[in-house]
C-alpha cells in the first residue's frame, strides 16, 4: 500500500492530498515556502501516534503545525512529507478550579480557553497578538508570550506537564500536576520552544491564574522613541513591575489611527503601561508610573474603563498586519521582527534599528514588548519592488546581528524556523552542538519538522537545504 | 482577471480562521478565507484551475466577515468573487450554479420556474399602477417561495406610492455571486424603471439589495429603511413578544444598514440581541452559492448560527428571504421582519 492509503486508513476523510490544500499547507505567516505530500488532521493521541510510527517506519518528514499562524516557516513542511494539522484536536479536556490547572489539547485557540476560564475567575496569562486564532499547541512549540510577559511571563513558565508523541510514536509525560519536582531533567522545558523537532505535543496541562481585580492603563508620549525607552527604564529601576509595558512608535500610531480615526491616542512615540491587581494599589502604581514618566513626558493619559482599555489592547494586537492601511501598495514582510534585548540596551536597539531602516530606505514601524527587551519591526514594502525586497531583507539581517551583538535574541517570542536558523551557531555557539545532539537523541532518523532551527545532521530527512526560503 | 496586487496584501497572519463560518465547520485550510486568499495567489501565478480551486472558492458564503475583521484592509469576499469569474471563464463550475444560469437565462428567476413571477398579487396585479416614485422589487425567493411575504410586503407598501415592476426580472445576485454574468438582467430592469419614471426601489431581499446598489444611478432603499422612515404613519400596535434579530450579511456588512430594523421591531415588541449581531453577526449559511451547491455545509453553518438565539426569544426576524429559508431547513424559527409588521398594523391595513 502507498503512504497516502496507510494514513487513510488511520484518519479517514481527515487526510488530502489535493493541489489547493497542499498549496495552503505550504506556509504561514512567514516569506519560507515548501510543499507538503500529504496534510492530515488527527482527532486524537493516538492516531498522531500511528501517524508518527508511521512515519518512522517510512522514514517520512512530518511537520506538525497549529493555526499556521508563525511568522518564522516552523510550521511549513521543507522537505515535503506530511503535515500534521492539529487544530482539530481542540478540546478542553479538565478544568480544575481548586487547583488552577487547565488540561487542553493542542489545537485549543488561546482567547477560546480564557473564554471558557472567565466564569471561575482565572486566566492563562500569555496573550500574543495573534490570541484570536493561535493554538496553544504552537504556543507552546515557540515558547509564545505577548503584552503581558514583562508580569506574567512566557508560555514556559505555565506549562506542568506535556504529552509527547515521539518521533517513534511512543508516548511519554514530560510532568504531572505536581507544581514543584526535583526528579530528574526538566524535559517539559526542553520541549518548550522545540518548533515540533523533537515530538510532538498532544496535551497540555497548564497552570492558570486569578484575574486581577482592576486594571489601569497609563499612555504617555514622548518626543522620540530612545527617550520613551529610557523613562521605561527608569520606571523598571524604580521596583515597578508593570502587567504590561509597550512602546509604539509614531509610525505605528499613525497605523492605529488609519485602522481607527476615533482611536484616542497622540501622534507621539508612546509607552503603554498597564498595572493590574487589587484597586488600591492599580492606583499607586499607576500614580508612580506617571510620576517617573512626567521627567521627560510630553503628555500623559491615563484609562480605567474596560472598554476603552480594551480598544486600545485590541488595536495593539493587530497592528502587526495592519501597515498596508497606510500605503496600499506597501505589505509587511516578516524578516527580522522579533529580536530582543537586555532591557537596559533597548533605547540602543531602537536607535540602531532606525538607522538601518534609514540606510535601507525602507519604512518601519518600531512597537513591542518594551519592557521585557523584545523590540518588533515591521518593515514594509512593495513586493513588486524587487530591488526593494533585497534591501528590506539585508535591514532584517542588521537588525538580527544588532540585537546579537547587544547580547540578545534573534527571535523573543516567534520562533526561529527556518527564517532565522542561519543565526543559531552565531547566537548559541557550541550549545547549538549540544542541542543537535539532543535532536539526535530523540529523531534518530531526522523526520520531525527537518530543517529548522539548524539541527540538520545528515539524518534521513534533514540533509542539504531543499531550496526553500526566503 | 484577479488583482495580484490585491491578492499579495493578504499577510496571512490568520484573523480571518477566528470568524471564517466555512473553516469552522470543515477544518480545512482551504476552505477558510486565509486559504481561499492563498488559492487565489496560487492562480495568479498560474495554478491549473481545477475542482480543487473551485470547491475552495465556492466554498465562500460572501458574508464578509473576513473582510470586516481583516487588520490589512483586504477584502477577501471581493478577490473571491473575482476567481469565481475567472472560473466561470475557464469552465471549472459546479453543476448547481451552471443549473442556476440557466435558469436566470430562460426563466429571469433562480428557480426555473416558468410561472408568472408577480402571481403573489392575484388580481391585484391588473389594477397595478403604471407608474409611481417608488417600485417595490419582490425578488426571487419571495416571489416564488413566499408570495404571502411579498403580497403583505407590498400592501404595506402601497400606502407610500409604491408599484411593482410588471415584467421583474432576478436582481442578478445570483450570478454575480457565483462569478457569472448578469448584465442582461440588470439592462432589463433598469429599462423597466425608466420606463415608469420611478425615483427609487424598494426591496425586502438583502441580496437583491447589494445588487440593485451595484446597478449604479439607482436610489434603493431596503424595507427596513423605507418603513423605519415611515414608522409614525403605520399606526403600529406592540406585540407581546421577544424576538431577536439576524443581520443578514448583505443588508448589514456589505451595506451597512443595522439600525433600521431594529428601530421598527423596538416599536413593536421586545428586541433581545443575538450573541453575535450588528457587525460581528454570524452568517445564516444561504448565501455566496453555497446553499445550492454546498446544501450540506450551508446547513451546517445554519445551525450554527442558531446556537447565537437567546432563549427567550420567541423567534429569529430577519430581512433576507434566503436567511428566512435556511435557517428555517436548519429548525430555527425564522420570520420575516414584514410578517411581524403586518401583524402589528390595524386590520384596515
Amino acid at each position: 500500500m502507498d503512504l497516502a492509503s496507510d494514513l487513510a486508513d488511520i484518519v479517514g476523510e481527515r487526510l488530502s492530498c489535493s493541489s489547493a490544500e497542499l498549496y495552503c499547507y505550504s506556509c504561514d505567516a512567514s516569506q519560507v515556502r515548501g510543499r507538503p505530500e500529504y496534510v492530515v488532521r488527527p482527532k486524537d493521541r493516538d492516531e498522531v501516534s500511528m501517524i508518527m510510527a508511521l512515519a518512522f517506519e517510512k522514514r517520512v518528514p512530518v511537520t506538525p503545525r497549529g493555526a499556521g499562524t508563525g511568522l518564522a516557516g516552523g510550521a511549513v513542511p521543507l522537505k515535503g512529507g506530511i503535515v500534521l494539522d492539529l487544530s482539530s484536536m481542540d478540546r478542553i479536556l479538565e478544568i480544575d478550579c481548586s487547583c488552577r490547572q487547565v488540561l487542553v489539547e493542542p489545537g485549543v485557540v488561546r482567547d477560546r480557553l480564557n473564554l471558557a476560564l472567565l466564569p471561575s475567575g482565572l486566566f492563562f496569562p500569555p496573550d500574543p497578538g495573534s490570541s484570536a486564532m493561535c493554538s496553544i499547541g504552537g504556543l507552546l512549540a515557540n515558547n509564545g508570550s505577548g503584552m503581558h510577559c514583562v508580569k506574567y511571563g512566557t508560555t514556559r513558565d505555565y506549562a506542568l506537564d506535556l504529552e509527547i508523541v515521539l518521533a517513534d510514536g511512543s508516548v511519554i509525560h514530560t510532568g504531572s500536576q505536581v507544581l514543584k519536582s526535583s526528579a530528574g531533567y526538566d524535559l517539559t522545558r526542553l520541549f518548550i520552544g522545540s518548533e515540533g523537532t523533537l515530538g510532538v505535543i498532544t496535551a497540555a496541562r497548564l497552570r492558570v491564574v486569578p484575574l486581577p481585580k482592576a486594571r489601569r492603563l497609563v499612555l504617555a508620549a514622548f518626543r522620540s522613541p530612545e527617550e520613551a525607552g529610557l523613562a521605561v527604564n527608569r520606571v523598571l529601576s524604580a521596583g515597578i513591575v508593570p502587567a504590561a509595558c509597550e512602546i509604539l512608535d509614531r509610525t505605528t500610531v499613525e497605523v492605529l489611527h488609519r485602522c481607527d480615526p476615533h482611536l484616542a491616542l497622540p501622534t507621539a512615540d508612546l509607552i503603554l503601561f498597564e498595572a493590574d491587581g487589587e484597586p488600591t494599589a492599580v492606583l499607586d502604581e499607576a500614580a508612580r508610573i506617571e510620576e517617573v514618566c512626567l521627567q521627560s513626558a510630553i503628555s500623559i493619559d491615563t484609562a480605567s474603563e474596560a472598554a476603552e482599555m480594551e480598544e486600545v489592547w485590541a488595536a495593539r494586537r493587530l497592528v502587526g498586519a495592519a501597515v498596508s492601511r497606510l500605503d496600499p501598495k506597501k505589505t509587511r514582510i516578516y524578516v527580522g521582527e522579533d529580536v530582543g534585548v537586555p532591557v537596559g540596551m533597548m533605547p540602543v536597539l531602537i536607535r540602531r534599528v532606525q538607522e538601518i531602516s534609514e540606510d535601507a530606505g525602507i519604512s518601519a514601524m518600531k512597537y513591542g514588548h518594551i519592557g521585557d527587551g523584545n523590540l518588533h519591526v515591521a518593515l514594509f514594502v512593495d513586493l513588486s519592488d524587487e530591488a526593494e525586497v533585497e534591501r528590506a531583507k539585508l535591514a532584517a539581517h542588521r537588525i538580527h546581528l544588532a540585537a546579537l551583538d547587544l547580547g540578545g535574541t534573534v527571535s523573543a517570542e516567534h520562533g526561529v524556523g527556518r527564517a532565522r536558523s542561519s543565526y543559531m551557531r552565531l547566537q548559541w555557539g557550541g550549545a547549538l552542538d549540544v542541542m543537535r545532539a539532543i535532536k539526535r537523541a530523540l529523531d534518530p532518523r531526522g523526520i520531525l519538522n527537518p530543517g529548522k532551527l539548524d539541527l540538520g545532521s545528515g539524518t534521513d530527512c534533514d540533509t542539504a537545504d531543499a531550496g526553500a526560503g526566503l | 482577471m484577479i488583482d495580484p496586487r490585491a491578492v499579495s496584501g493578504c499577510v496571512r497572519c490568520g484573523t480571518c480562521r477566528s470568524v471564517c463560518p466555512v473553516f469552522q465547520e470543515t477544518g480545512w485550510e482551504s476552505s477558510g478565507a486565509r486559504g481561499k486568499m492563498l488559492v487565489l495567489k496560487s492562480m495568479t501565478e498560474g495554478a491549473n484551475l481545477d475542482s480543487w480551486c473551485r470547491d475552495s472558492l465556492g466554498t465562500c458564503t460572501t458574508c464578509a466577515l473576513c473582510t470586516q475583521i481583516c487588520p490589512a484592509a483586504v477584502r477577501p469576499t471581493g478577490l473571491i468573487e473575482e476567481g469565481r469569474r475567472d472560473l466561470v471563464l475557464a469552465n471549472v463550475t459546479r453543476q448547481e450554479h451552471r443549473r442556476l444560469n440557466r435558469n436566470l437565462l430562460r426563466y429571469g428567476n433562480t428557480f426555473g420556474d416558468g410561472r408568472d413571477r408577480l402571481g403573489w398579487l392575484g388580481e391585484e396585479k391588473e389594477m397595478l399602477p403604471k407608474s409611481a416614485d417608488f417600485v417595490y422589487f419582490a425578488g426571487c425567493v419571495n416571489s416564488y417561495r413566499y408570495p404571502e411575504t411579498a403580497k403583505k410586503t407590498f400592501q404595506i407598501l402601497s400606502r407610500f406610492s409604491v408599484t411593482a415592476m410588471p415584467q421583474e426580472m432576478c436582481c442578478g445576485s445570483p450570478l454575480l455571486r457565483t462569478g457569472f454574468d448578469a448584465g442582461f438582467l440588470r439592462e432589463a430592469n433598469l429599462e423597466q424603471m425608466e420606463a415608469m419614471g420611478a425615483r427609487a426601489i424598494i426591496t425586502g431581499c438583502a441580496g437583491c439589495y447589494t445588487a440593485l446598489k451595484g446597478y449604479g444611478g439607482l436610489e434603493v432603499y431596503s424595507v427596513p429603511e423605507f418603513l423605519n422612515q415611515r414608522l409614525e404613519e403605520l399606526d403600529i400596535q406592540p406585540l407581546d413578544l421577544t424576538v431577536c434579530y439576524h443581520d443578514p450579511c448583505h443588508l448589514g456588512r456589505h451595506q451597512g444598514v443595522y439600525d433600521p430594523p431594529r428601530r421598527i421591531l423596538e416599536a413593536i415588541c421586545s428586541l433581545v440581541e443575538m450573541k453575535a449581531s450588528r457587525e460581528k453577526a454570524r452568517c445564516c449559511g444561504g448565501g455566496g452559492g453555497v446553499r445550492a451547491a454546498y446544501p450540506e455545509l450551508s446547513q451546517k453553518i445554519a445551525r450554527r448560527r442558531l446556537l447565537d438565539v437567546p432563549a427567550e426569544a420567541d423567534a429569529i426576524v430577519t430581512a433576507c428571504p434566503l436567511c428566512v429559508r435556511n435557517l428555517r431547513d436548519a429548525g430555527g424559527n425564522a420570520i420575516d421582519l414584514i410578517d411581524l409588521v403586518s401583524r402589528a398594523l390595524p386590520p384596515s391595513l
